[in-house]
């Protein structure tokens, strides 16, 4: 995968309203582009085969016992 | 006794004696605050100490016990906490500037049962801020490791294994999201239980990552850490995570034994490169003396355990973000640079690597619930080396040294909170570095709610060994 450029970086943040500038776009970028090569790079040939549980409250479990 | 001498009793042995009234808990308190005042120029464990309200509580804890009406092992007995619980009328930061002047108008629930069960509130530790382990700077003073002051005493309830190994307080309360109490347990030789998501309420605890933060203890021993357990945990309908199940007692079920217990050594951890030899050594030489008393031994993997550090990153970032979503947008520039970076990557971090690394969390949870179902309790190291050096200089110059920061070199605790089930950390030896030893921990997980079998066998290698006997020589 393609580093992501401090550009698209700062498109990335206009997106969800945040207007990243040097130096902070720069580190940034690294720690975007060091995080997306990390979970990338793993791939378990059971990955396809979960999703994420979504954590049901004790309270609303114990509603249906 | 000495009063100077009493800060060095573990909170057990102080509640029994307040108990018998052989010494008060003016006494104790004054000795804490006293000894706070000559050290902790040193340490900067603490942000705020609640001096005068500790003496008024002292003496109502006094009057109450001459008056018959003691309420168990903690009363009278001098505490903190990290600044990361609210404390009604006395300000608590989260270790930030952000939060410099916040005083909540209500205990944390944590707080609250501490102070139900009498226990005297010393003061507001230091930490990392917002707990979020990667900051640098530190608004309230760097704290520092009291076995060797150049050196980290770990991320994020910094301040509390700074007090507790260094006596400053009886026991402590610190916050776990990735790590963050049984990091400074291992960093500063002392027992740190990071609970079961569930058990302990998180009402009035400012957040990190709610789908793993939870408070827990960090104390000088086994014993120390199950009495205080004891008091902040069970079900609280302001936070509707709780589990709504009885408390066991855990201090009761200490002396149970391991005799017939299953151990399983986690290969992945024993087998990294990056452990240290004489960690893997010590953590290996501890699971031998619990084989010794009658455990059995048997190998686990938890081939993904690699990923949890990245894993946790990525979700952490996220999480934290959504929480910090409207200050990012107004008063960015007053968190520390290191906390700017890690908020910013996780506001604008993509959809689906987020989706994969919640992926990868289930896959991780599975493994250690397939290794928990061969055994009872998972055995391996706290971290991979004793403290590091207090980091020098925030920011980020390459991908590289990002992702070696986030690779989790060190960490060996973020699967656990991953699966949300509790772990442990008990010192299991010492480790000579730079002219300086260092303290190493033996980490212990279990099922969901077994919290007290983790206490019942860190409280049988304890008895069996004289590391949580030695305290750092600072003066």
């Amino acid at each position: 995968m393609a580093d992501l450029s401090p550009a698209e970086v700062k498109s990335l943040g206009h997106a969800v309203g945040l207007e990243l500038e040097e130096p902070l776009l720069t580190e940034v970028t690294y720690n975007l582009n060091a995080l997306r090569e990390l979970i990338d790079d793993v791939n378990p040939p059971e990955l396809d085969q979960v999703e994420p549980l979504p954590i049901i409250p004790p309270h609303e479990r114990s509603s249906h016992e | 006794m000495n009063k100077a001498d009493l800060p060095f009793l573990s909170a057990a042995a102080l509640g029994e004696l307040i108990r018998k009234r052989e010494i008060s808990p003016v006494e104790a308190t004054s000795a804490y605050l006293e000894r706070i005042d000559a050290l902790d120029g040193k340490l900067h464990s603490y942000i705020t100490v609640c001096r005068d309200e500790a003496m008024q509580a002292a003496r109502a804890a006094e009057r109450a016990i001459a008056h018959g009406e003691w309420r168990g092992p903690l009363h009278g007995v001098p505490y903190a906490v990290k600044d990361q619980f609210w404390t009604k009328g006395i300000r608590t930061t989260g270790g930030s500037r952000l939060l410099a002047d916040f005083v909540p108008a209500e205990d944390a629930t944590v707080v609250a049962r501490l102070h139900a069960a009498g226990a005297i509130l010393l003061g507001k530790l230091n930490m990392s801020e917002f707990a979020t382990g990667n900051s640098v700077y530190h608004p309230f003073g760097t704290p520092h490791n009291p076995w060797d002051l150049e050196r980290n005493a770990g991320t994020s309830s910094s301040g509390s294994g700074a007090a507790t190994a260094a006596c400053l307080c009886a026991t402590s309360l610190g916050e776990d999201t990735g790590g963050s109490i049984r990091n400074p347990a291992n960093n500063c030789g002392l027992v740190g239980l990071r609970p079961t998501w569930g058990l302990v309420s998180r009402y009035g605890m400012l957040g990190a990552c709610w789908s793993m933060d939870i408070g827990g203890p960090i104390a000088r021993t086994t014993e120390d850490c199950a009495v205080t357990l004891q008091a902040i945990a069970g079900y609280d309908p302001h936070d509707p995570y709780t589990e709504n199940r009885p408390v066991p007692d855990y201090r009761a079920a200490l002396t149970d034994g391991v005799k017939g217990l299953r151990l399983g050594i986690v290969k992945e951890a024993m087998e990294a490169e990056f452990v240290h030899p004489q960690v893997r050594a010590a953590v290996a030489q501890a699971v031998a003396n619990l084989k010794g008393q009658g455990a059995s031994v048997d190998e686990v993997s938890i081939p993904l355990m690699a990923t949890a550090a990245a894993v946790t990153r990525a979700i952490l970032a996220v999480e934290s973000a959504s929480l910090h979503r409207h200050w990012l947008r107004t008063r960015l520039h007053e968190y520390d640079h290191n906390v700017q970076i890690d908020f910013l990557t996780g506001a604008i971090m993509p959809a689906q690597l987020y989706y994969k690394a919640q992926k990868l969390r289930t896959l991780i949870r599975q493994q250690v619930f397939e290794g928990l179902r061969k055994v009872d309790v998972l055995a391996l190291p706290s971290s991979s080396e004793p403290a590091p050096l207090l980091p020098q200089g925030a920011g980020l110059k390459s991908k590289d040294e990002a992702r070696q920061r986030m690779s989790g070199r060190r960490s060996l605790t973020g699967v656990f909170n991953l699966a949300n089930v509790p772990a442990l950390s008990v010192p299991c030896g010492f480790v000579p570095v730079g002219g300086a030893e260092l303290p190493v921990s033996l980490q212990l997980a279990g099922r969901p709610f077994d919290d007290g079998l983790l206490l019942r066998v860190a409280h049988a290698y304890e008895q069996s060994t004289a590391w949580h006997a030695r305290r750092p020589s600072i003066t």
